[in-house]
């Protein structure tokens, strides 16, 4: 029966409304995006929320400028999809820049919608996903879209540390609109669609006569492998958001809940034999650690965080005994896992998202010591070596560290050593603590004998040995406790289960302060 | 076709140069190994392609961004 108050009609045109928001664009604007092979931005929700959980809100939000005919133009939903959905059943908040309406420009209004989800996930304590495709600024709206993205940035800025945030850039995002991603904890890039860039290719062009295109400038490989910019490289829209999926099944809501416990038929005690011959006898043959990392963690499934970017420091998530854990690791078959700016910068970074969310740390150590010379010393090693120091010992997850081959000098404390707050040091038999190698410190303890000797070559060879005998090993760090144990590698993993459990209920009370004063 | 210019990731000298010009190679292989940092590394192969010009030259000393090994991809 028909409402006598006109319920029905008003139902009625309200669909309609909503009916014509869905349309985006429209079918032109929509055509055009997916022969760039690019999603829309209701069809990208799709694919990252649980079937039928989004729940959408604001789609009726329309810009108040009255400039340049904005006023008659119809925006669907201001170009950017704003709500709450769940992805494997938690609850994420999302917004996605439609760049069918006005190129996803950015106003007054559009901002505010995303400000308003940004809100909502740091009031309720859940991940805010952002999903950007955006031509810029809408020039139209003037200074009330500047000041749209002061209040992204403000909220991305407060919201750091208390709620993941995660980018997935599948368009352009250029200017101001590339700041709010770097403020984020992760941002993941598309090989061909996305770019980021401060000033595109024409202003780079019309300023510095230099020729470049948008995907040398700024394109997904740029960022992953050159600046660091990017953690992730996708192949696809899909699979771009197929790793925002992931990404979060290793970390909590937010910073007062632990990560999601995951399921593995993978039994914590297993051990591995062939981990005693992964690590080459010759101190001076490099492999790759992540074979390593492999062998330990539940199900081999280690999900690797900046794997273009600086590769002699490998970071990323995995789980043992299904606990989810943040592993840093030096990578000897990369520039011998030498600790330069560009290693330091990328595992503190890591580091601290680990320890803002509970994440335990697992560091496996094979360090020949920092990178020498102009370069780095020009490029301010001491300043982005010193993050390292900081932020293992600011962490005050479960730390646990595993001392694989050579552990040296100034690495050596860099790498989480006991006095960084390891909570736990093991080291395998053949590993090397050391104020260097063997040659190097023979030659400085014993230079004056050797001058003088009657065969310094002879004498030489005989001082190194002793040397390696004495102190090329784990066994005087063993003796200080500065390792708590030296294991056989095949027991790694039923080691750390059991040392990660232990920790699990350990707490680190931090001295009262407003906050550090990281070395930047 | 691209040309993939291999360039020295760290300061060092040549050990060991493993292949010549016209060669093919597939990204991964192993190009030749570099003694810096008291350890062999590997520099290998970061396309699929030809080799067109090999720098580096065994016991010659390095520089970050030296050139090493030319790839003309495809």
């Amino acid at each position: 029966m028909e409402e006598t108050n006109g319920g029905q009609k008003r139902r009625l045109e309200l669909e309609a409304k909503s009916a014509a928001v869905r349309k985006l664009g429209g079918e032109q604007k929509i055509e055009a995006q997916h022969a760039k092979g690019k999603l829309t931005a209701r069809e990208r929700i799709d694919l990252l929320v649980d079937k039928d959980s989004f729940v959408e809100y604001d789609q009726f939000m329309k810009t108040r400028s009255v400039y340049y005919g904005l006023d008659k133009m119809e925006l669907s939903a201001d170009g950017v999809v704003t709500g709450v959905g769940r992805i494997a059943g938690r609850k994420v908040a999302v917004y996605a820049q439609d760049f069918t309406v006005l190129g996803g420009s950015l106003g007054e209004v559009h901002a505010l919608k995303i400000a308003r989800t940004q809100d909502l996930a740091l009031q309720t304590g859940i991940p805010c996903i952002a999903m950007l495709d955006s031509g810029g600024a809408r020039i139209q709206e003037g200074i009330d879209s500047l000041d749209g993205y002061g209040r992204i940035f403000f909220r991305n800025s407060r919201s750091s540390g208390v709620i993941p945030q995660i980018s997935i850039i599948l368009g352009p995002t250029a200017g101001g609109a590339v700041y709010s991603p770097a403020l984020t904890d992760f941002v993941i890039m598309t090989r061909k669609s996305s770019t980021m860039y401060i000033t595109g290719p024409a202003v780079v062009k019309d300023v510095l006569s230099e020729e470049v295109s948008h995907e040398q400038l700024g394109g997904g490989l740029v960022h992953n492998q050159r600046s660091g910019v990017a953690h992730f490289l996708a192949g696809d829209d899909e699979a771009a958001i197929a790793t925002a999926q992931e990404l979060l099944s290793f970390m909590p809501q937010n910073y007062r809940e632990e990560a999601p416990s995951g399921v593995t038929k993978d039994p914590v005690d297993r051990e591995d034999i062939s981990l005693r011959d992964v690590i080459p006898a010759d101190a001076n043959k490099p492999y790759d650690v992540k074979d390593i990392i492999a062998r330990i963690v539940d199900d081999g499934n280690f999900f690797e965080v900046h794997r273009l970017y600086a590769q002699n420091m490998v970071v990323g998530f995995a789980r043992i005994g299904g606990r989810s854990i943040g592993i840093i690791a030096n990578q000897a078959k990369f520039m011998a896992g030498v600790l330069d700016i560009n290693a330091s910068d990328k595992a503190s970074r890591f580091i601290r998202f680990c320890d803002c969310f509970n994440v335990p740390l697992l560091t496996l150590v094979d360090v020949p010591g920092y990178m020498p010379g102009t370069a780095q010393e020009y490029g301010g090693i001491i300043r982005h070596g010193a993050k390292l120091l900081y932020v293992y010992s600011e962490a005050t997850v479960p730390k646990v560290t595993v001392i694989l081959r050579k552990a040296y000098g100034g690495a050596y404390v860099g790498m989480c050593s006991k006095y960084l707050g390891a909570d736990m040091v093991l080291a395998y038999p053949t590993a090397e603590v050391a104020v260097m190698g063997a040659s190097g410190a023979a030659e400085i303890v014993f230079a004056r004998e050797i001058k003088s000797a009657d065969d310094p070559a002879a004498l030489r060879a005989q001082r190194i040995q002793e040397y390696k005998e004495q102190f090329s090993n784990p066994d005087r760090a063993a003796e200080r406790g500065s390792v708590d144990d030296v294991i056989d590698p095949k027991d790694t993993r039923c080691r750390l289960a059991r040392i990660f459990d232990i920790l699990e209920t350990k707490r680190d009370p931090f001295p009262g302060k407003k906050h550090g004063n990281i070395p930047l | 076709m691209a040309t993939e210019l291999i360039t020295s990731p760290l300061p060092g000298k040549i050990l060991d140069v493993k292949v010549a010009a016209g060669d093919k190679v597939k990204e991964g292989d192993l190009l030749l190994t570099i003694e810096a940092m008291k350890m062999e590394n590997e520099i290998v192969a970061t396309v699929d392609g030809t080799v067109t010009e090999v720098a580096a030259k065994p016991d010659s000393i390095v520089q970050i961004g030296d050139s090493l090994v030319s790839i003309e991809e495809g």
